[in-house]
């Protein structure tokens, strides 16, 4: 088949369009999802402070940072598109060689955050917590670069 | 046709050169008279085994079936820009793991980075680190690990090119880095600190990430725990000075808590780079110890 050169010039200009087009979407899943996970890192600091004893325990401010804990986790979750590693990210090419193990890590997580929403009292809060923590700690094992600067 | 003096040049020079080189790599270890006699504490050696994080590079290849993931099994791939290493099994299965060995044999190990046949470790062991360690300590270290369930895990042999002449020539290398010593000196601290300083820096060994190394892969002491090049290739491995200028831990209690707990607190970037199985092992240190370690890391701000 030949192409005339008008089309080969429209192909390769559709080309580039769709090339850079991706690669945006690619830029905003990593500042998108870096931004969910430094609102998790917000959200941990009163439950660390209560399970600290530097502050009181209080259901209401668990549940609330519970709750955005677990909506965070949710929309990051799907914020991984293969090819989204590299430049400033940290995420580790397991996240896409291994999606089953990686999935399953997002999914404990979730169950955790949502099972520290409806913790009444003190002594259901500190084992709650420690399997949120816990499968950060784990996932971030498994799943994230070390630091880049 | 070739002429007397070539052919013995042709001859002699690898000759002597190969000879030199068995001469200069060749093995020093302790002697058995050397170890004295002592009544092992297996407290104390469980202490050491957890504040070295032994596990977190001796565990078995992740999801190994069989293998029991809380023992140094050994096996799970290391890899670093040079190849890729293969931790020894070290619980004490007779076959495969340490049973058989002496003290004098687990003592040239961890002091003198050889394996009971002479051979020498690479040093992506730490034997670096663990040569400062008290020899009271490294027998106690030595009697934990016998005591633990022995697994049988065969070792196998680094992927590194050439790898039989570089482990020889790791004797080279070893001649020059012996020469300096383990750790900068501090200030003359409180009994604490200066035990804080032994943990962190001898069976500890955080300088062998967190602290950058000269052309040589030795230790550059002028830049001590000031952070470098992640081991495994990619990345890096933060400054602890720099985590302290940025007020990351807002003393004793606060980093003792970090240590113990890491991100199951929130502490941030305790888990990736390995850090992960290094703070879960740290987290079985017992408290005072600890303190100890975080006394000392807080005096490096």
């Amino acid at each position: 088949m030949r192409l005339s050169k008008p089309a080969v010039a429209s192909l390769v200009v559709a080309g580039l369009v769709l090339g850079t087009s991706l690669a945006v979407v690619y830029a905003d899943a990593y500042q998108d999802r870096h931004m969910l996970m430094e609102g998790i890192n917000d959200a941990m600091k009163p439950l660390g402070a209560i399970a600290k004893k530097q502050a009181p325990f209080d259901a209401g401010v668990v549940k609330a940072s519970a709750t955005t804990i677990a909506e965070n986790l949710k929309k990051a979750h799907e914020l991984f598109p293969a090819g989204s590693d590299g430049g400033e990210s940290r995420a580790k090419p397991e996240i896409w060689t291994d999606r089953e193990g990686f999935d399953k890590q997002m999914k404990d997580a979730q169950a955790a955050a949502v099972a520290l929403q409806s913790v009444k009292d003190e002594a259901g809060f500190l084992p709650a917590l420690r399997t949120l923590g816990g499968s950060c700690k784990s996932c971030h094992d498994m799943y994230r670069l070390p630091e880049k600067k | 046709m070739i002429r007397r003096r070539t052919l013995a040049a042709i001859v002699l020079v690898p000759a002597i050169a190969a000879v030199a080189f068995g001469w200069l790599t060749r093995p020093d270890p302790l002697p058995a008279s050397a170890i004295l006699k002592h009544e092992a504490d297996l407290r104390s050696g469980e202490t050491l085994y957890r504040a070295g994080s032994c596990l977190a590079c001796h565990r078995p290849p992740q999801g190994a079936s069989g293998l029991d993931p809380a023992l140094p099994s050994g096996g799970r791939p290391f890899p670093t820009p040079v190849g890729v290493f293969y931790p020894q099994n070290i619980t004490p299965d007779a076959e495969t793991g340490i049973g058989r060995w002496s003290e004098a044999d687990f003592v040239n190990a961890m002091a003198r980075g050889l394996a009971p046949d002479g051979r020498h470790y690479f040093p992506a062991f730490p034997y670096m680190s663990y040569r400062a360690m008290r020899l009271s300590d490294l027998l106690d270290l030595r009697a934990y690990l016998m005591s633990l369930v022995p697994v049988s895990s065969p070792t196998r042999e680094a992927d590194v090119p050439l790898v039989a002449l570089a482990r020889r020539g790791v004797g080279l290398w070893k001649r020059l880095a012996f020469r300096q010593r383990p750790w900068p000196p501090g200030a003359d601290g409180s009994p604490s600190w200066q035990r804080g300083a032994y943990l962190v820096n001898a069976p500890g060994h955080c300088g062998e990430c967190h602290t950058p190394k000269n052309w040589l892969m030795i230790e550059d002491l002028g830049r001590h725990l000031a952070g470098g090049p992640h081991p495994a290739g990619e990345g890096k491995v933060p400054s602890l000075h720099g985590l302290l200028a940025r007020k990351k831990y807002a003393g004793v209690d606060d980093l003792v808590l970090a240590l113990q707990n890491g991100e199951t607190l929130g502490y941030k970037n305790l888990s990736s780079g390995g850090m992960a199985a290094i703070q879960e092992s740290l987290s079985h240190v017992p408290e005072a110890e600890l303190r100890a370690m975080a006394e000392y890391l807080l005096s490096l701000e």
